[in-house]
């Protein structure tokens, strides 16, 4: 049933892994504006905290070039690149990020709260909630007899939540088309995965609801691709739910401030040697889908994209402060 | 030599006298164990355990998985057996994983066992905003656990406080929530107000649970306030002397129990009443600490105030933010609207 | 004595910043004693009084500091 993507498809999530990346690069640029000598989270455009994905980018883009916008997807604090490959309004989310009028929630949310109703994207800052309301949204597709289907994507740290384990079981008792999609980077903050979770692989964790479990080693887009697609076509033909769980990594900390220094020593230099989009790149090219001079061109756009999306949301103006007040309900 | 005997001055930031607090618990008393959400050798997010798990190592330095409902219950459970467990829930926001095990159970545990079965537990927790960390990472809901009979609720605007209300917490028979806020914590990262880093003595000391303190003396109005808006009070309390006005102001150091007679005595003197919290306006305690004046009949000069954080959610952007939280520019507004008001009758 | 950034204390050329002090100018101090607490980049780190004495403060919290800087100076 799985298949591999097809060229466009390849091209379409190397430039999603690159926009994502660039992005983030210059997030981290303007977080750290007014935050140098003295860390003091509160200063700078950027203010609070700041979770990077970078490295976590297959998963996004793996994953997510099987949705169409009617499809629902959850994400955590660490949103930025499945935003990206769900399709986000990127001026807006951008704008929000620097708390701007003109961002998705007017800059009530902030980075840990990105939602964007056109294309049915969701993030929250609670670890672990974003499972259930997922499996809501595909009980509400399947009540109604609606296409789409949600997905919920979780960190490791995740599934040692209540809610990951009654959203698995509900969602198998329902029989819902909902895929969990679990991103492990091996740590929760500063705890590694096998400090807490009493399983090798959360795949394993599918049998005790009696769901399809998928391990995906590797942090690879196309692995990752084949998978997601087994998963997402059988949610979608109504054979139910399915949990997969991508060996991934995090090249930045925690969160843009974190020391790291629960990493052993050397961890960051092997994990940067493995950097996956470069190592797409070369696949690419090697199979003969991509020129270098046409994933250079893609790299060049990227860039110019996100500049010109810093400067725009740098530019625009902080909605007056009354509007805080405004919006408590609907 | 005379060095020795001489008292030597330390101070602490709260994240430090909370960290000596539990380490002298640990080395008198076996049953004090801590757990949490990167306690171990990252020594809390909020330094509450600093050099601990280097001192006692991890069976009694606990990092947990990411299950609230699963170690928050089993502090609780391990409370009820007789040992003493600090546990740290990482932001006070998370409390809606892990709350009916804590309001359920641990807080009602002594009530359905007629008194019988103790729960000392503390649950430590950091609280507030101010940085821009958005609206669930920056909210106070300090009442909502004032409102449930069978816990203790406390929080420290200083390291003094601090040290003597851990140590105090974790001698209490009962589960205790100790807040802390970030603004007040002494993380390098976070910004601190100067005032909450202050003199801590080594030795072990207890500072009651339960007791309101009177952080400044005044005669002409009683400003309460709890954690960093004690901070905001002072402040304002400064400025507001360079124009004549002599403000009293109460730290309450605890919602629950709340001690209505420190506040109670201190508006008999000045006549005049406001009250500051950074947590939601509505239900929130300063409408407590106003009922409770009301209630003893106490004829104030001016109507009582209060300033609180409004029955919104904390947005993100700074400008939105900053426009809602209590600040000592509105308390000094509110006490010199207050001193030139009069109740009519 | 001086308490200076000497220029071992961390790699490279970045400022740090004491982000607290925790004595007072013109506090008695012990050799040893955590005397402040100051942050590079990212990592916060204790400064300890070299001996002991009187403690006077040259340089205010959250000042950006460079290597080679008297922070305070102790008087035996
Ligand atoms: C209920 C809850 N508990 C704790 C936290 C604090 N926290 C934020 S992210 C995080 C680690 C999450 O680890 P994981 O799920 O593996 O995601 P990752 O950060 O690695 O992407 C923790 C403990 C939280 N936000 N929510
Ligand atoms: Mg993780």
């Amino acid at each position: 049933m799985s298949r591999k993507p097809d060229i466009q498809t390849m091209l379409w999530m190397y430039k999603h892994m690159v926009l994502s990346r660039r992005y983030e690069e210059a997030l981290a640029e303007a977080y750290l504006e007014g935050k140098q000598p003295l860390f003091n989270m509160a200063n700078g455009p950027l203010p609070g905290e700041m979770h990077l994905s970078n490295g976590q980018e297959p998963c996004a883009v793996g994953v997510c070039a099987h949705l169409l916008d009617h499809d629902v997807v959850t994400a955590t604090h660490r949103p930025h690149h499945i935003a990206i490959a769900k399709g986000v309004n990127l001026r807006a989310m951008t704008a929000e990020i620097f708390g701007k009028q003109t961002g998705l929630a007017g800059g009530r949310g902030g980075h840990m709260h990105l939602i964007d109703p056109a294309v049915n994207f969701a993030c929250t800052g609670i670890v672990g909630e974003g499972l259930a309301p997922a499996a809501g949204a595909a009980l509400a597709r399947k009540m109604r007899g609606e296409d789409g289907i949600a997905v919920a994507f979780i960190g490791e740290g995740a599934a040692n939540q209540g809610a990951f384990h009654e959203t698995l079981n509900l969602a198998a008792v329902w029989n819902l088309p909902f895929v969990c999609v679990i991103e492990d980077n091996s740590y929760g903050i500063s705890v590694p995965k096998g400090a807490a979770t009493s399983v090798l692989h959360n795949d394993v964790r599918a049998a005790s609801y009696g769901i399809r479990g998928y391990h995906v080693e590797g942090n690879d887009p196309l692995r990752i691709y084949e998978v997601a697609g087994e998963a997402i076509e059988r949610a979608r033909a109504g054979k139910g739910p399915s949990l997969i769980e991508i060996e991934t990594y995090r090249l930045a900390g925690h969160f843009m401030g974190d020391a790291e220094s629960y990493r052993p020593a050397g961890e960051k230099d092997a994990l940067f040697a493995r950097d996956p989009i470069p190592k797409f790149r070369q696949e690419l090219v090697d199979a003969g889908a991509a020129s270098s001079d046409d994933l250079l061109w893609i790299e060049e756009d990227a860039k110019s994209c996100v500049a010109e999306l810093i400067d725009f949301a740098k530019a625009e103006a902080y909605a007056p402060v009354q509007e805080a007040l405004e919006k408590v309900f609907v | 030599m005379m060095a020795a005997e001489k008292k030597r001055i330390r101070k602490l930031t709260i994240a430090k006298a909370m960290s000596e607090a539990i380490d002298q618990a640990m080395t008198s008393n076996p049953d004090v164990f801590v757990m949490g959400e990167d306690v171990g050798k990252l020594g809390g997010v909020f330094g509450t355990t600093t050099g601990l798990f280097d001192k006692y190592g991890p069976d009694r330095v606990r990092d947990t998985p990411i299950s609230e409902t699963g170690f928050i219950g089993a502090a609780a459970g391990a409370a009820v057996m007789g040992m003493r467990p600090v546990v740290e829930l990482m932001f006070i926001d998370f409390f809606g994983v892990c709350m009916d095990v804590i309001y359920n159970f641990a807080a009602k545990n002594s009530y359905f066992s007629g008194g019988r079965q103790a729960v000392p537990m503390v649950l430590m927790t950091s609280a507030g905003g101010g940085y821009s960390d958005g609206g669930q990472h920056s909210q106070c809901l300090y009442t909502t656990f004032a409102h449930l009979p069978g816990l203790k609720v406390v929080m420290p605007s200083n390291a003094y406080d601090a040290k003597g209300m851990m140590t105090a917490a974790i001698n209490d028979d009962n589960p205790v929530i100790f807040i802390f806020h970030k603004s007040l914590q002494g993380m390098g990262w976070l910004g601190t107000a100067k005032g909450a880093i202050v003199d801590v003595p080594e030795t072990v000391y207890e500072v009651p649970l339960g007791k309101a303190n009177i952080s400044r003396e005044g005669s002409d109005i009683t400003v309460v306030g709890f954690g960093n808006t004690v901070h905001h009070a002072l402040d304002a309390a400064r400025d507001l002397a360079l124009e004549g006005i002599s403000a009293e102001v109460v730290d309450l150091r605890s919602l629950a129990p709340l001690d209505r007679e420190t506040v109670l005595a201190s508006v008999r003197k000045t006549g005049r009443l406001l009250a500051v919290d950074d947590d939601h306006l509505s239900y929130g305690w300063t409408g407590e600490v106003i009922a409770s004046v009301a209630e003893a009949g106490i004829a104030l000069k001016c109507p009582a105030r209060r300033i609180a954080y409004p029955d919104v959610p904390v947005p993100f952007a700074r400008p939105m933010e900053q426009f809602l939280l209590p600040n000592a520019e509105k308390v000094k507004a509110a006490v010199l609207s207050l001193m030139n008001s009069v109740v009519s009758v | 004595m001086q308490i200076k950034i000497e220029d071992d204390f961390w790699q490279g050329d970045d400022e740090a910043v004491i982000t607290a002090w925790l004595v007072d100018d013109g506090a008695e101090v012990a050799e040893g004693d955590v005397v402040a607490e100051m942050m590079l980049a990212k990592v916060q780190m204790e400064i300890e009084a070299p001996c002991s004495g009187v403690i006077h403060i040259e340089m205010e919290a959250e000042v950006p500091l460079k290597k080679g800087m008297v922070i305070a100076t102790i008087d035996q």
